[in-house]
């Protein structure tokens, strides 16, 4: 490097240093296209994208074929799970490998408590304690991160998708979307799972069928996709209750049915839902759009006649009618930003679309093909309004009666387990309680 | 004059106005196809007019060139795209100027190959060994008494099966890189105005091939799995005079392998396996009363059969199904050509075909399609200026007890026209046409995928072009050049539906290609010797136009469309004994848009074949892809590589003949 490069260099080192910490952290999961081997990590902070190729770049190889979900485990440990290469993948929050494993082939999504990590699978077989275990249908496996070996692992339902955990119990939504080609019928029943002895406690029948797609939790609602057959079943939306569940209430009191598509959804830090979706029918040919905003406990309480709003902030919602393919839809739980991708044509760069809190468009940013899932990093150092946080040991509550705040310093009423929150000047990961 | 420029005379001969009764006299004055075997001087009367723009090999030349699948030999042919999944058991389709597989319509004598369900032919199922010549004609053929299916393709591939003009008997024995094995027999008559042959051969191929990823950012290494093949062929033909007839079954099972894509060891494999059978029978009949009047009639019968599985223990990410589909084809068709003078044609032909579709899928009715072409064509020279115009109609009704219910009736008319002077040696063309295909039924009925709403697709091409040829004694060369525009509108394409987990077959999209073909041959024959080489050049500008708001795709170019490609082939033959050294170079293909780095690398793909033959035996040794590049027509789905092949074959018959 010459002096002058250098020169240039330290000093836009030193002005970067100087100005305001990062705020906006997204790692967006593009899946690429199915056995092409292009699944990609983009990594976009504070208004620009780093990379469009950050896992090959920080790692010096490719993540695989369609990565299909990623969660935050701790400060210290990302996973993913990369669909078609049959590898949960783990990264530290800079992009860097951890470990890799294959023990659980077909794994679709991840949860997890910061000790384990909670996957499902499409599969029919599974390495446990280095023992081969096989199942008819699909099952759901416990990673020990301390080995990221698969210490237990249990059947559910054919093809189990969206995964949960809730006061120490997974709620897992069954699809049964192989029934096009297997024989067998689709799936209609979320299954309750005893996280620690892995043993099924309930299994809910919700009368839906195909449970299929993105499955977001706030606290203790869940919000649950079904596409219905794409013929004579029509999409629909449910919005769960898993106390209700623990709680032992009747299975029909335990959700509510809306007549709405959640395809893409995401939960939001004042404990609501946003929900983009169409119900389609092969028979028409025909979509019905919607894009709602939804409060779980008001559709809960209402049974349904009431809590769900035609209207997302700002313009997020022309905006969305805008997008030529929406594929994702996400909240940063730390600053309030709302975030959609959009798949464009499949064969382009998709794009990533940015808004404040109150839904002001900010911009858009070319991704990579089939742009779905998302993940915001803490952001670092200090957040506006809220001064004086100790870091320190964040695993407990300090005081459940103080008021609480969000990482931008907006008092949340209803947190989201797993995420971070600031309760007398403390930082803490709100837990299921 | 040796069998080389005697084919090369067959070849323009095959294309005159006159060809096909000239053709088949010549056809029994030829020997069976033979790299090296020196025939008695042909007179040959027809000359050639060149109108439609016609690229062709055959006899020895067509012999010469690896001859695995009439992929090997069309891919050298200007304007030719194979794709190709790899290996033997690899789905091999051809696509012409950028038009789309489905628009090329691929005819055995005349009579098309069709599939229903998907629309495309696998080129890998049928074999160069019963052929006499593979011809490319973009646009219309430009025959006396053509059936109306055959003005129905944006470009067709003839294949025609030769006629026997002796008796013989002959086994072949192969074996070749990668678990290779291969038999096959072929008995032929030719007596009393009578021929025909019998010919069955049977291949099996393991194809573990090893690849190698190495690249910056990988260094992947592993052996193909789940690529190996095995099929039995049979098939016969008989012929008489104006009486042509072929039968053709075809029984395989193949494994399907996917794209090579990260995993952390070879635990998972993901098996597919496919098992086919083809059966067709097909006739065809015509005859010329008093030089004014020509009939000609066709008959066929096809079935088919498509077994396709996933469920194997082995497979975790994939359902596990098993389904069966089922295919029936009868199709007729009639047409006369009436020449009132001497400068003037007319042309009419009817063509029914009735297709019928089974499946076990979920939700799947059989269906049954009714397909009814009718044209009218001319043909009209004055000196060396000449004509030729045609209009189709085309019908089509489906019939299904899904609940979805049929698709919509559908009739067009399509027309095309060709205008050309020849001077000497020299000739001149422009032609234009237009012409949709059909959406298949796989396109409006699959389950789950199918949307009977669909338009059909369009192309509309034009075309100026120019060629020359000369010939001496020792000498022939010709040169071709043309220069092309295609339109394709409402591209049938299968695309996610907005806000669902869904695919759908669509009409999106809009393509412009623009695009110079050329071909250059020149063939040297002192005494025993023949020195042929054959090149084509295709320069193509194949863009997106579909959305002028999307900068990121539109004017881009078409994904695995090359802007460059070029063959060359050289062929040396001293009496009994020939080389044949052939390279094919095409340029860099963008698979994506979303990253410049999303590209296929340039290749050359280089083979070399040798044969000789001694007294009744005949041996060969081909090396495909020489400097085994690897190449990928398909992203993550590499190509074996080097691949050596052996034959040797026995004949016993009235004369020396390779097979």
């Amino acid at each position: 490097m010459t002096l002058r490069k250098l020169a240039t260099a330290a000093l836009a080192f030193v002005l970067a240093s100087a100005s305001s910490f990062a705020q906006e952290k997204i790692i967006v999961v593009n899946e690429g296209n199915w056995q092409s081997d292009n699944g990609r990590l983009s990594y976009f902070e504070d208004g620009k994208i780093v990379s469009n190729e950050w896992f090959r770049e920080k790692n010096g190889y490719k993540i695989g074929d369609t990565p299909n979900d990623i969660i935050q485990i701790n400060d210290d440990l990302i996973a993913l799970s990369i669909n078609w290469s049959n590898i949960i993948q783990y990264i530290r929050p800079d992009g860097t490998a951890v470990a890799a494993t294959e023990d659980v082939p077909n794994n679709r999504k991840l949860c997890s408590d910061g000790k384990y990590v909670y996957i499902s699978s499409y599969g029919h077989e599974c390495l446990v304690n280095g023992q081969m275990e096989t199942f008819e249908r699909g099952y759901v496996a416990k990673v020990d991160l301390s080995t990221f070996k698969v210490i237990k692992a249990v059947e559910v339902g054919y093809e189990p998708e969206g995964i949960a955990l809730y006061k120490g119990h997974l709620f897992v939504a069954n699809t049964g979307g192989y029934a096009f080609n297997e024989p067998h019928e689709y799936e209609h029943t979320v299954d309750v799972i005893d996280a620690e002895s892995m043993k099924i406690v309930r299994s809910v029948e919700t009368e839906t069928i195909n449970l299929y797609g993105k499955m977001s939790q706030v606290g203790q609602y869940l919000c649950i996709n079904s596409p219905g057959d794409y013929y004579d079943v029509q999409g629909a939306t449910l919005i769960f209750d898993c106390q209700a569940v623990l709680d032992g209430k009747a299975d029909a009191d335990c959700f509510v049915k809306l007549e709405y598509a959640a395809t893409y959804n995401c939960p939001t830090p004042d404990g609501k839902f946003l929900a983009i979706g169409s119900r389609f029918s092969y028979y028409t040919n025909e979509y019905t759009f919607n894009y709602v905003t939804i409060d779980p406990a008001e559709v809960m309480e209402y049974n349904g006649t009431s809590g769900v709003y035609d209207e997302l902030p700002g313009t997020v919602l022309e905006d969305l009618k805008k997008m030529e393919m929406p594929y994702g839809i996400y909240v940063n739980p730390y600053t309030g930003y709302i975030y959609a991708t959009d798949a464009g044509n499949f064969a382009a760069a998709g794009a990533l679309l940015q808004w404040t809190p109150e839904g002001k468009y900010v911009g858009k940013w070319k991704i990579y093909i089939n742009p779905g899932h998302f993940l915001a990093l803490p952001p670092d150092g200090h957040f506006g309004g809220v001064e004086d946080i100790v870091a320190g040991p964040m695993e407990a509550d300090p005081d459940p009666n103080a008021p609480m705040f969000n990482l931008q310093g907006i008092r949340i009423s209803r947190p989201i387990p797993g995420q971070l929150y600031i309760r007398n000047g403390r930082k803490f990961i709100a837990t299921n309680r | 004059m040796n069998a080389i420029k005697h084919t090369s005379l067959l070849r323009r001969l095959a294309l005159a106005a006159l060809a096909i009764v000239a053709a088949v006299t010549a056809g029994r004055a030829e020997e069976p196809k033979d790299t090296v075997e020196h025939l008695k001087n042909v007179e040959v009367v027809a000359s050639r007019r060149p109108l439609a723009t016609v690229q062709a090999l055959s006899g020895a030349e067509l012999q010469a060139l690896s001859n695995t699948s009439i992929a090997d030999a069309l891919k050298y042919f200007a304007g030719v795209q194979i794709k190709d999944y790899g290996g033997l058991g690899g789905l091999k389709t051809i696509n012409v100027r950028s038009l789309g597989s489905q628009h090329v319509g691929v005819y055995i004598d005349g009579i098309r190959i069709t599939n229903a369900q998907n629309g495309t032919v696998d080129l890998g199922k049928y074999s160069m060994s019963t052929l006499e010549s593979v011809s490319l004609y973009n646009a219309n053929r430009l025959e006396q008494c053509q059936s109306a299916s055959e003005y129905a393709s944006g470009a067709t591939v003839y294949l025609q099966t030769r006629r026997p003009n002796s008796d013989s008997l002959t086994v072949l024995g192969g074996v070749g890189s990668f678990g290779l094995w291969r038999a096959r027999a072929n008995a032929q008559f030719a007596r009393k105005g009578w021929s025909g042959f019998l010919d069955a051969e049977y291949l099996k191929w393991k194809g573990d091939y090893p690849f190698r990823y190495k690249s910056q950012y990988e260094d992947t290494v592993g052996h193909r799995r789940n690529s190996d093949i095995e099929y039995v062929r049979v098939e016969g033909a008989l012929f008489k005079g104006g009486f042509s007839s072929h039968a053709y079954f075809y029984i395989s099972e193949r494994g399907c392998p996917g794209g090579i894509v990260r995993r952390l060891s070879d635990k998972y494999v993901n098996v597919g396996r496919e098992w086919d059978t083809d059966f067709f029978i097909q006739g065809s009949w015509h005859k010329n009363f008093n030089e004014k009047h020509r009939f000609k009639a066709n008959l066929k019968y096809a079935h088919e059969y498509l077994r396709y599985n996933t469920d194997y223990p082995e497979n975790q990410n994939t359902a596990r199904s098993d389904n069966h589909y089922w295919q029936n084809d009868a199709y007729a068709s009639v047409s006369y050509a009436f020449t009132p003078f001497r400068w003037l044609n007319l042309n009419t032909g009817y063509d029914a075909r009735m297709s019928w579709l089974d499946c076990d899928l979920r939700r799947f009715k059989v269906v049954r399609r009714l397909d009814q072409k009718a044209v009218l064509a001319m043909q009209a020279e004055w000196r060396g200026l000449r004509l030729a115009s045609s209009v189709l109609y085309q019908h089509y009704r489906d019939h299904t007890y899904a609940h979805v219910g049929a698709a919509d009736p559908l009739q067009k008319w399509t027309p095309a026209v060709t205008l050309g002077y020849t001077y000497r040696g020299f000739s001149a063309r422009a032609w234009y046409k237009c012409i949709f295909r059909a959406p298949t039924l796989n396109d409006l009925y699959y389950t789950q995928v199918g949307n009977r709403n669909l338009k059909p697709e369009y192309t509309r091409q034009w075309n100026i072009g120019a060629e020359y040829h000369y010939n001496t004694r020792l000498w022939a060369a010709s040169a071709q050049a043309d220069a092309y525009i295609n339109h394709i509108d409402n591209r049938i394409v299968c695309l996610p539906l907005k806000g669902t987990y869904q695919w759908s077959m669509m009409n999106y999209g809009k393509t412009y290609c623009r695009g110079l073909n050329a071909t250059v041959e020149g063939r040297y024959m002192p005494r025993e010797w023949t020195f042929s080489l054959l090149t084509s050049f295709t320069l193509q500008h194949d863009v997106n136009r579909t959305d002028p708001e999307d900068e990121d795709t539109y004017d881009m170019p078409i994904c695995y469309s090359p802007k460059f490609s070029c063959g060359i082939t050289g062929i040396v033959a001293w009496r009994n004994y020939s080389l044949t050294v052939s390279d094919l170079h095409v340029s860099r293909r963008m698979w994506s848009y979303a990253d410049p780095d999303d590209v296929l690398a340039p290749y050359d793909n280089v083979d070399v074949k040798i044969s000789g033959s001694w007294r009744w035996l005949t041996a060969s040794l081909e090396i495909n892809d020489l400097f085994d590049v690897q190449y990928e027509h398909i992203p993550r789905y590499p190509m074996p590589g080097r691949t050596f092949r052996f034959n040797l074959s026995y004949t016993i018959g009235n004369k020396s003949k390779k097979i």
